[in-house]
């Protein structure tokens, strides 16, 4: 039994002064119109939040609620900035058991609720607190960024070719009305911005956004019934890695990543990444992150993840687009929303819906990767129409 | 128009009995790791191996190489106290330990360990050239 995507939505991304609810009904309600579905026909609903640092401490119920889903879960899931995507996997591993035809995953995060300092506090614990934040101040930013150094020192990666991420995300999102910014750069304005967590500046980080997404799913059966012209999940990939950082084997890449990559690959029998998808969305929480993600999903060699943006490859036209909608960077990372945009910005894609963001379509393929905290957890799947 | 919630705070009480002998090493200039006679070793320290036997406690000493670095310049709350901090990561044998460093330390350098408080009164690591 195929499980696909039927429906989906997304709400704009930024500082939203609208509650948790409203803003996860934005996207609720355009993914059920998307779907031509009305609240009675779901029968699961998954609500992916990390929390904290929004006034609802406990929001899935509140959620659940605002949005017409009273008595149809919720399940409330947390994966750090990978929740958007375990959301999504719960949601189709219970159409995939049988257990119901049609699931609703929603993505929602405030993050602009509390000041920057607490935000920096609660990202810092998407680790390990006693043994890292809580002696040395550990920041998620300041987690990339020790990735980073140990990238430029053993490769030569450079802070000109991290700038050139952010310069392509910007660029990208300007031409998403979904997008946080909306306002071109160019390099000079990355590496003279303000540092944040050597050697990462304000422009190599993603903005502190809110936002919420939501995608349906629904059994091959189902879809077959009332005519749907899916997204199918053709393959899932998972891993993760330790809590601590100190305990990881080298900091030049993410060992979820490769891990979930593989995974996913296998199941859908993909031997070469650039010849089997069109396009790719990869998790750009920071710019060093995006860098590493070439490398760690096979679009380029370890170590050459510096000269794959450098050479243009991960634009259009390139190899391989690389979040030809923004990325995190460009259209914003409010956490649990995240993985499920990642899929909205797909499905839009694969549906020949991106308007000026279109690709050209050869293969109608696409990935998405997904990753909490800094590899704490990864996801990959793969999308086909 | 916004309205504020009540105030929240959040301080937590927590048990580190089991890994007591660190805590108190770091007081008295000593770094330990934990060793597991089925070959295991950790960093942080645990007693607990996940083999299932108990694990046995072992200074950590001589020099270490750097692996990677940052200074941190947007600094979490709970840090208001500091000026930029630089975090270091250095590898010791077969564990690999977080600390602080005074001195511009970078990828690839050798350096050692010593304990002392920082600016907020607490016990933790630093590291020095050479
Ligand atoms: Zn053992």
């Amino acid at each position: 039994m195929k499980v696909g995507i039927v429906g989906v939505g997304c709400s704009k991304f930024g500082q939203r002064d609208v509650t948790i609810q409203e803003l996860a009904f934005e996207a609720v309600s355009e993914a059920l119109k998307d779907a031509n579905l009305s609240q009675e026909d779901v029968e699961l609903s998954v609500v992916g939040c990390v929390g904290t640092r929004g006034y609802e401490l406990m929001p899935a119920v509140v959620v659940n609620e605002y949005c017409g889903f009273a008595g149809k879960g919720p399940l409330r899931v947390e994966a750090a900035c990978a929740t958007g995507s375990a959301a999504i996997y719960s949601a189709y591993s219970s159409i995939k058991a049988g257990i119901v035809d049609i699931a609703i995953a929603i993505g929602v995060e405030k993050m602009t609720e509390v000041d920057t300092a607490t935000s920096a506090a609660i990202g810092g614990r998407a680790g390990n607190y006693l043994w890292e934040h809580h002696f040395y101040g550990t920041t998620f930013p300041a987690y990339y960024a020790m990735h980073a150094t140990a990238h430029m020192a053993r490769f030569g990666t450079t802070e000109k070719q991290m700038a050139m991420v952010a310069v392509k995300a910007h660029r990208n999102a300007m031409k998403n009305s979904k997008a946080h910014f909306q306002k071109e750069i160019v390099v000079e304005d990355v590496l003279n911005s303000r540092i944040i967590a050597y050697p990462l500046k304000l422009y190599d980080c993603s903005p502190i956004s809110d936002g919420a997404s939501a995608a349906i799913l629904a059994s091959e059966k189902m879809i077959t019934e009332h005519g749907w012209d899916p997204i199918w999940i053709e393959s899932i990939g998972f891993s993760s890695d330790t809590s601590n950082m100190t305990m990881r084997e080298d900091f030049v890449g993410l060992k979820a990543t490769k891990l979930a990559a593989e995974m996913a690959y296998k199941r859908a029998k993909i031997e070469d990444p650039l010849k089997s998808f069109d396009f790719a969305t990869v998790h750009d929480c920071f710019t060093i992150a995006e860098i590493m993600a070439y490398e760690d999903l096979g679009f380029c060699r370890k170590g050459e993840g510096g000269k794959f943006i450098e050479n243009g490859e991960s634009d259009f036209g390139g190899k391989i687009p690389v979040n030809t909608f923004g990325g995190l960077k460009g259209k914003g990372h409010p956490l649990a929303a995240t993985g499920i945009a990642m899929v909205y910005e797909v499905t839009k894609q694969l549906r020949e819906e991106a308007g000026k963001l279109q690709v050209d379509l050869k293969h109608y393929k696409a990935l998405t990767h997904n990753v909490g905290g800094t590899g704490h957890f990864c996801w990959v799947f793969i999308f086909g129409r | 128009m916004i309205i504020e919630s009540r105030e929240l705070r959040l301080k937590h009480r927590i048990p580190v009995v089991k890994t007591e002998k660190f805590w108190k090493g770091l007081e008295g200039g000593r770094v330990y790791k934990t060793i597991c006679k089925c070959g295991r070793s950790y960093y942080p320290p645990r007693a607990d191996c996940i083999c299932g036997n108990q694990t046995e406690w072992v200074e950590i000493t001589g020099k270490g190489v750097v692996e990677c670095f940052t200074v941190v310049y947007s600094m979490p709350s709970g840090y208001e106290w500091s000026k930029p901090y630089r975090i270091v990561v250095a590898r010791f044998g077969d564990v690999r330990v977080m600390g602080w460093s005074e001195e511009d330390v970078f990828v690839g350098d050798e350096v050692s360990l010593y304990t002392a408080k920082d600016g907020s009164g607490i016990w933790k690591i630093w590291f020095r050239k050479g």
